[in-house]
């Protein structure tokens, strides 16, 4: 158990029953006995973001969180195949004022994701140093509560990574500083790093 | 004389009949409804802009601070400063009329949630009220009562967002200073009318706390809206989308304990409602004072229309044929509004005066040869149209986008075949002039206001008033939407305290059990509105299943096209409307803030228009482009 004063959150985000873009609230539902430990916040991050941005300030209120991992599939379209885990630690850089704006008024109206969680939690002031994202490309879109082969093959390599970014000081060292979406390299560091 | 347009007559009972001597009374092959604006022929359009090099396309793809996919066509002439073509144009499919089909009822309640983001609760509940009234399921008193109350609460999330983190930045110092800058210098030495209610001193002061991002009220409204959501889960489970609304009542329990919690977050809307209405009285007459023709931004005939709201626990018997007695006991009057004079209160009415028209829309029509009409009459025996709502059949049908023909993913909703808009202010309207709302401390129609008395918080006791206005426009519609803020609450209020009589009685019983009947076939309608207005759920089983479940939100009116009397929709018709005021010289620093102002004025919602399913899958972020390729 880490009594190092390190308190980190590790948040699903998404939406439930959308097959492949279920898998952060999957996660975090199946991670959520190990709240029980004190450094640990589990959180289902799967609703507003301007609200989960409150949320974390108030539990800062209750004592420091320096670490927060989320975890998501996000389509990035970029070629990057299904499945594929990307994992970095972001580098905190806002997009401009106007696209803040975009993403206070989405969060606001009922967007979830998970770039816009970040954005409008980074905005509040509500995010940790420390904040690491673990991405899956998704393929599946359809309601229902089964992943796609690539993504269900993918989750239990994205949960080691979750639990490692929350508990191994040398798993986090080794991930690199990225913007949103982290790109390629990040995976190729993670694949190193184990 | 109700009707103008439609040939529906009313006998000396006051029980409607077809005109009689008509042979097809709905055929659309009429001549167009007297005294309606008119969009220039496309073809027109396209040769001015050929001739006149100063008449130019502006396009707003997408429109920002709106919930949702919408994006805006116009034709601008920038040397006369107006705008020639205006054409509203939701860009995806909302689908919830074809996925409800053969499902059960009760899955109407999660699913039709999930229309918006922002007011899921007000789906819920309406979907519940066509069920009850499908299968004759009447909620207990506290069950009605606790349904009001948690959708005001969803409604004080909904208005302060709208104002202070949509609309408000167009009134912003960052934004004015850029598109009038000798308006900044005027605000500067403007002192704010109701600095008593708002603490500014000047209207420089409160136009820099519209900031966005960093004004103290776009700060403030987001601090706001968690207060609302946090009173609103106390019964609603959870935000947006609830867990507790069921036919017959609410499954939620309710204890002093929870009441309390209520009240010390309904408490705080009470000076919050006292300040945006004096924020926004404030704003309105600079702009007035400013340049008189602000009065023409987003102005168009006062055609509104609403359903009412909050349901008066010993009136509603959930039943269509008493729909008129429970609908005028609520604490909004229903109303259709024509020309700014209330044409009627009665819900019969209302609804027999809708019709949709998709001349315009990707959808294929469902009336024609050899189709027989489902319902030729509503179960009261008023006549009704095929185009009807309880008529109607969703057949998606894209297309390539052509403003002669098919534009939009939105049908054209019409009353007595008037393009009418929907918002809040349309019952604030209705229940000023009716004088029918009930008894009660805080609110008193009078025929020409609503006077709203707001109890004492850090600010003392206020009564602030609501009038009639003599213009309809964006900063009306702006200006209505503050009142309903404060107004709002105290029905919240009322509500509060109607409930804790009941428990101080022992009454807890929220709901009614009920059972689906797997027989026959029943129809039902959900009246109700959203923050934004008007909502209607139709519903039709057939042997405990849905054979038909047809929406109509508040932007379906507000964003609709042109219809086929060349009638534009409410945003096209206020854009159209809209002198371009902004001191821009050169037409490359042209922002369109008049037009933005006059959509946002609004409170577009295009989730609850327009949403999701494409061959792919489900889209869970609007996208900006046309959606002409995504089918069902």
């Amino acid at each position: 158990m880490r009594t190092d004063g390190v308190r980190t959150v590790i948040g699903g985000v998404g939406y439930r029953n959308l097959r492949d873009h279920s898998f952060g609230i999957v996660m975090s539902d199946e991670l959520e006995p190990l709240a029980e430990l004190p450094h640990l916040l589990i959180e289902d991050l799967c609703y507003g973001p301007v609200a989960v941005g409150q949320w974390l300030l108030d539990e800062a209120l209750v004592a420091p969180i320096t670490r927060a991992v989320f975890v998501s599939a996000v389509g990035r379209e970029d070629g990057r195949a299904p499945g594929t885990i990307v994992a970095y630690r972001w580098d905190g850089v806002l997009p401009s004022d106007e696209e803040i704006q975009r993403a206070v008024t989405d969060a606001v109206t009922g967007v979830i994701l998970l770039d816009n969680t970040l954005i409008v939690t980074a905005w509040m002031g509500a995010l940790p140093p420390d904040t690491f994202v673990v991405e899956v490309e998704p393929i599946e879109h359809a309601f229902g509560d089964e992943m796609s082969p690539a993504v269900a093959a993918a989750y239990p390599v994205a949960k080691e990574l979750v639990m490692r970014l929350a508990t191994d000081e040398t798993a986090s060292g080794a991930l690199p500083t990225m913007p949103l979406g982290g790109g390629w390299t990040a995976t190729a560091v993670w694949r190193v790093a184990r | 004389m109700c009707f103008k347009n439609l040939p529906i007559e009313f006998d000396a009972q006051g029980k409607a009949f077809l005109k009689e001597g008509t042979a097809n009374p709905y055929s659309t092959a009429v001549a167009e409804p007297p005294g309606i604006p008119k969009q220039l022929d496309p073809e027109k359009i396209k040769e001015l802009v050929k001739r006149n090099g100063h008449v130019k396309d502006v396009d707003f793809d997408p429109v920002t601070r709106v919930a949702g996919a919408l994006a805006f066509h116009t034709v601008t002439d920038v040397k006369e400063r107006k705008v020639l073509e205006a054409r509203s144009v939701a860009t995806l499919f909302r689908g919830y009329e074809v996925i409800m089909i053969g499902r059960d009822p009760r899955d109407a309640i999660y699913i039709t949630s999930r229309a918006c983001g922002v007011c899921g609760g007000v789906h819920s509940t309406c979907s519940a009220l066509a069920i009850e009234m499908a299968i004759g399921c009447q909620p207990p008193p506290l069950g009605v009562l606790v349904r009001n109350l948690a959708l005001s609460l969803e409604f004080l999330y909904d208005n302060p967002l709208h104002l202070h983190l949509l609309a408000g930045p167009d009134y912003s110092e960052v934004i004015v200073k850029g598109t009038n800058p000798g308006m900044i210098e005027k605000a500067k030495v403007t002192e704010a009318a109701h600095a008593h209610l708002h603490g500014y001193r000047t209207m420089h002061d409160l136009m820099v706390d519209l900031n966005p991002l960093s004004g103290g009220l776009y700060l403030e409204a987001l601090h706001m809206t968690r207060v609302a959501r946090e009173a609103y889960v106390l019964i609603c489970g959870k935000y947006p989308h609830p867990q507790t609304i069921v036919p017959g009542g609410m499954s939620s329990t309710i204890t002093l304990s929870v009441m309390n919690e209520m009240f010390v977050r309904l408490s705080q809307f009470f000076d919050y409602g006292k300040k945006i209405a004096g924020i926004w009285e404030d704003l309105t007459n600079f702009f007035y004072e400013y340049d008189p023709q602000y009065k023409r931004v987003g102005a168009r005939r006062a055609n509104i229309i609403d359903t009412g709201i909050f349901d008066d626990p010993d009136s509603y018997d959930t039943l269509y044929k008493n729909a008129n007695e429970w609908g005028n006991r609520r604490w909004c009057t229903p109303g259709a509004i024509v020309d700014g004079k209330l044409a009627t209160t009665d819900l019969h009415k209302i609804n027999m005066g809708v019709e949709e028209f998709i001349e315009h829309s990707y959808y294929d029509e469902w009336t024609g040869s050899g189709q027989k009409q489902h319902f030729p009459t509503d179960p009261a025996g008023n006549p009704m149209s095929p185009y009807h709502p309880w008529n109607k059949v969703t057949k998606p049908k894209p297309g390539a986008q052509s403003w002669k023909e098919k534009y939009t993913w939105d049908t054209a909703p019409r009353w007595d075949r008037l393009s009418m808009e929907a918002g809040c202010y349309g019952r604030l309207w209705s229940t000023a002039v009716a004088q029918k709302m009930p008894d009660n401390p805080f609110i008193q129609s009078t025929g020409h206001s609503l006077k709203i008395r707001l109890p004492k918080g850090k600010l003392p006791e206020t009564e602030i008033e609501w009038k009639v206005p003599d213009v309809w426009n964006a900063f009306e519609r702006n200006r209505a939407r503050a009142y309903c803020v404060g107004w709002t609450a105290m029905i919240a209020m009322n509500t509060w305290m109607a409930c804790m009589n009941r428990l101080k009685d022992g009454d807890t019983k929220t709901s009614t059990k009920f059972e689906i009947p797997k027989r026959g076939e029943q129809m039902g309608v959900g009246f109700w509105g959203a923050g934004r207005g008007y909502l209607t759920h139709h519903l039709v089983l057939d042997r405990g299943a849905v054979s038909n479940y047809q929406i109509v939100t508040p932007s379906t009116w507000n964003a609709s096209p042109t219809d086929k009397w060349g009638q534009p929709g409410p945003y096209e018709e206020a854009v159209m409307n809209t002198p371009l005021l902004e001191e821009s010289t050169d037409p490359k620093d042209f922002r369109g803030i008049d037009i933005l102002r006059a959509i946002r004025s609004f409170d577009p919602c295009m989730p609850c228009t327009t949403h999701i399913q494409s061959e792919a899958g489900m889209i869970t972020r609007e996208v900006n482009t046309c959606a002409c390729g995504l089918d069902e």
